[in-house]
């Protein structure tokens, strides 16, 4: 097999506190596996995405194959497989933010920030150049009545207009 | 005007209600202690059952009836609750989760000890950060104020709650789903029978709640099963005889967003009608209902003059639609259905997990049926009906006439009834995701063609007026077929 074949992995390993909080979680479950999705949270947090270094550890850690892992990660929406920018910001697009006008808030994100919209399998296509921001449409993120609503990481916002969407880019950078 | 009533928001804007001192100074766990003071975990099953409690998180099945499912000489039972709330237009648990998190376990606490179960999982959705974070905090307090874990109050029942987090698939919200997740899988709804009561998480007898049905319970026990079933409406099933009663008790959390003036939840009892739900959410925002959602994005669409109907479990069905989760969206003259609907459908096609194939398949070429419709490219085609007769040059033969038709129109009811046949209400997928397609995608075909083939006649997207768009009431099969079922008489 010549060298160019062989696929490189980063090394992964958790760091102390996460280590900690893991095998809490494991500790949890009857079965170790069941502690998958929220391993695989902690895992993301600490490296930003799930590398195949990750996978591979997360895999060793629950005693289940490595494809098991990838299987997960590839079925949640959540999980991404390629970096993304610093900020993640999520637009609800799903239809009582549609009918609130979430087409708006949408447009000017990616007009103000330069960069379309991601897909599933393309989040590069939709992260900025500097890695900062990266723009995902979600689907109902149960806040319709202050449609339309955007998450950047963990923090929602509601009842967007195009000058809220600065204020809130302003305050970020 | 009806007036809202407030038991499971009753406190939720109390500030603080989220901690525990506060919860407790507001009747918190009191009733919790009541129930292990005063009743037999059978007591409390029996309660339930005779409280008429339906299941808020969708299906609305009876919860003392799931309960009685449950085989109680398999060790360990567990108890899942459902906090994947992620049907389009519901946005009830999120609140409770957010803000008085304390009541969702009671509720557990409750269950845990009717059912004699140790262990339960809060499945709560991945992007729910703050409900999390919130939750978590009242889990280590209930702890710690000795209400979780090993011997609770002294009374020698252990119970442990852990929250596991969701990772955004919209399919993890129906049991099996949910389960299938729980377990570190992909979310793949599992083939019933078995029943997850019988078989659920790792194969174990497993009790799969709402957050809502489970804040219910504290209330339940306080306050007796006749204050319980004297909110809500109690119909005679006509199909027993004498007319057996089919309860619709106690309140539900309407979440109404769209096009109204104040769109939020509020908790009604059940059985009000559509027109007087839009008038506690401060009215329409515009000028006419167009259209209205009655029960989250899968429940099929309600027309102008439907809007009588009763929102609740068996009004709903009855006229063909379902309360489903409650999120009530509504939509004014100004709104094209044919753009709604490939909102809807871009969404499903997103979220079908994959599993089988009329769903793998079906839900993209549903949506690729109606974004051709939308953009302007909706097919048509003639056919020719043949019709014996005298024909211009005066021999016998065929004088059929060439009529045109709108393919796409028949296209997408022939695809969306393969995933599921609305009408004979048959799926042919593992799980109801297909129904839940289908019925939109037809419901929203069939209750406004004139939108549909409109769209398809001029090759752009045209908006017509209501009464124009909506197919007339003679017209509408569902409309022609619904029964308004009768109060039992007692």
């Amino acid at each position: 097999m010549s060298d160019e074949l062989i696929h490189i992995e980063t090394p992964f390993e958790f760091s102390e506190s996460n280590r900690q909080e893991v095998n809490e979680l494991i500790q949890r479950y009857p079965v170790k596996e069941a502690a998958m999705l929220p391993v695989l949270h902690v895992a993301q947090k600490q490296a930003g995405y799930i590398t195949p270094g990750v996978m591979r550890h997360v895999a060793e850690l629950l005693e289940v194959s490595v494809m098991k892992v990838k299987d997960v990660v590839t079925f949640y929406p959540m999980f991404f497989e390629e970096p993304v920018g610093e900020y993640v910001i999520r637009v609800c697009y799903t239809l009582p933010c549609a009918l609130r006008d979430c087409k708006l808030v949408l447009d000017h994100l990616k007009e103000k920030l330069g960069t379309d919209i991601a897909s599933e399998t393309d989040l590069a296509k939709g992260t900025t150049g500097d890695g900062k921001f990266t723009i995902l449409k979600s689907e109902c993120l149960a806040s319709c009545d202050v449609a339309p609503v955007m998450m950047v990481n963990d923090d929602l916002y509601k009842n967007l207009t195009p000058e809220k969407v600065d204020e809130i880019l302003g305050g970020l950078t | 005007m009806i007036q809202e009533r407030r038991i499971l928001y009753e406190h939720l804007d109390v500030p603080g209600i989220n901690t525990f001192d506060v919860f407790r100074q507001y009747d918190g766990y009191k009733r919790f202690e009541k129930t292990l003071d005063e009743y037999q975990p059978d007591e409390i099953a029996d309660m339930v059952m005779k409280s008429g409690l339906k299941g808020r998180g969708g299906a609305g099945f009876s919860t003392g009836l799931k309960w009685s499912f449950v085989p109680r000489d398999i060790e360990p039972r567990y108890l899942c609750c459902n906090a994947d709330e992620s049907e389009p237009g519901t946005f009830s648990n999120r609140y409770v989760l957010e803000k008085n998190p304390h009541l969702l376990i009671e509720g557990i606490l409750i269950c845990c000890y009717a059912m004699g179960i140790h262990t339960t999982y809060i499945y709560i959705r991945g992007e729910f950060t703050l409900g999390k974070r919130m939750l978590d905090q009242a889990i280590a307090e209930a702890y710690e104020h000795g209400y979780l874990g090993k011997d609770i109050l002294g009374k020698g029942f252990d119970l442990d709650v852990y929250s596991h987090p969701g990772a955004g698939a919209y399919i993890c919200g129906e049991e099996t789903g949910l389960i299938e997740s729980l377990e570190g899988k992909r979310g793949q709804p599992r083939n019933k029978p078995p029943f997850p009561a019988v078989s659920g998480v790792f194969n174990k007898p497993t009790v799969v709640q709402n957050v809502e049905t489970l804040c219910n319970l504290p209330f339940i026990v306080d306050k007796g099963v006749e204050w319980y079933t004297s909110m809500g409406p109690t119909y005679g099933d006509t199909r027993f005889d004498p007319p057996q009663a089919d309860q619709n008790t106690g309140t539900k959390l309407y979440c109404i967003s769209g096009d109204v003036e104040k769109p939020g939840v509020y908790e009604l009892d059940l059985g009000l009608t559509c027109e007087e739900l839009i008038e506690v959410a401060g009215g329409l925002r515009g000028d006419r209902v167009k259209a209205v959602i009655p029960g989250g994005s899968s429940a099929p669409i309600l027309a102008h003059y439907e809007l009588d109907t009763r929102l609740d479990f068996t009004s709903l069905t009855l006229a063909k639609s379902m309360l489903g989760s409650g999120g009530i969206i509504v939509m004014n003259d100004t709104r094209n259905i044919v753009d709604c609907l490939l909102n809807i459908m871009k969404f499903y096609a997103h979220e079908s997990c994959g599993q089988c194939t009329p769903c793998r398949w079906g839900t993209p070429w549903v949506r690729d049926i109606v974004q051709r419709i939308a953009d302007g490219e909706g097919r048509t085609s003639t056919i020719t009906r043949p019709k014996f007769g005298v024909t211009e040059n005066g021999r016998w033969g065929d004088t059929g006439e060439i009529e045109e038709i709108y393919e796409d129109l028949d296209l997408l009811e022939s695809v969306a009834n393969n995933i599921a046949n609305v009408d004979t209400m048959t799926w042919n997928t593992i799980c109801v995701f297909g129904i839940a397609v289908s019925w939109p995608a037809v419901s929203y075909m069939r209750k406004f063609r004139p939108e549909f083939e409109a769209c398809i006649r001029e090759g752009k997207l045209v908006t017509l007026p209501v009464d124009e768009a909506t197919v007339p009431p003679e017209e509408n099969y569902a409309y022609q077929q619904r029964i308004i079922p009768k109060l039992l008489e007692t």
